[in-house]
């Protein structure tokens, strides 16, 4: 597998184990809108951040030491044409989603719930950046 | 659309004393997993780096790849 693969591998990993139950949690225990800044909440995203940021400098630290030779090749061709294409398809998520938090929450929501909403989409943005990543070099794997 | 770009990469490598992934890469620039990906036809290579295998082989670029205007098929950008 190429080093390429498994640093997007982690990342989706990563953000699986991280946001996944942070999301879950939030969705189950509607904190309120009002409250801002709301200590609770503020308390379960910086564990979130700080677990996710952990376990990706980990796992990064891991490949480096496991395969060191890989980790020193800048990207190649392809690596380059496989981030153009995942990062371009990471971008109409989140132009989207900055469009549907930014412009229509605001009429009738706010808080935590639109902080929450524009982090989703921030989330989901990155899932499909790494997941067309990853996707794109099993494709082509022979 | 119908075509196909096929190489002989492969054959090439087999005769340059059975050169592995791994050094023509290195000789052009790209890893052995995009050398792979080429030479299944998964990839198509940009034309600097098809020129720089038919260089490393000493050969024109029409004898590492061929257009074939019948075959379906699609490989990724």
């Amino acid at each position: 597998m190429a080093y390429r693969e498994k640093i997007g591998w982690l990342s989706l990993i990563a953000m699986a184990v991280t946001f996944g139950p942070y999301f879950t949690l939030v969705a189950m225990h509607a904190f309120p809108d009002a409250a801002l800044p709301n200590v609770r909440q503020l308390f379960i995203f910086g564990v979130t951040a700080v677990a996710q940021g952990l376990i990706i400098g980990v796992g990064h630290l891991y490949f480096r030491r496991s395969s060191p030779d890989e980790a020193r090749i800048p990207p190649d061709e392809r690596d380059r044409a496989i981030m153009q294409r995942s990062i371009s398809s990471a971008y109409y998520v989140l132009i989207a989603g900055m469009i549907m938090v930014g412009v229509m929450m605001p009429f009738n929501s706010g808080g935590w719930k639109i902080v929450n909403a524009a982090l989703f989409m921030i989330v989901a943005a990155e899932v499909v950046h790494h997941g067309v990543s990853v996707a794109s070099y099993r494709r082509q794997a022979s | 659309m119908n075509g196909l770009v096929t190489n002989r990469i492969r054959v090439l490598r087999f005769l340059n004393g059975e050169m592995s992934q791994v050094e023509l890469g290195q000789r052009i620039g790209v890893t052995r997993q995009t050398i792979a990906a080429i030479e299944s036809g998964k990839y198509s290579p940009t034309l600097e780096a098809a020129f720089r295998i038919a260089d490393v082989f000493k050969v024109p670029l029409v004898e590492v790849f061929t257009w074939d205007a019948n075959a379906a098929g699609r490989v990724d950008e």
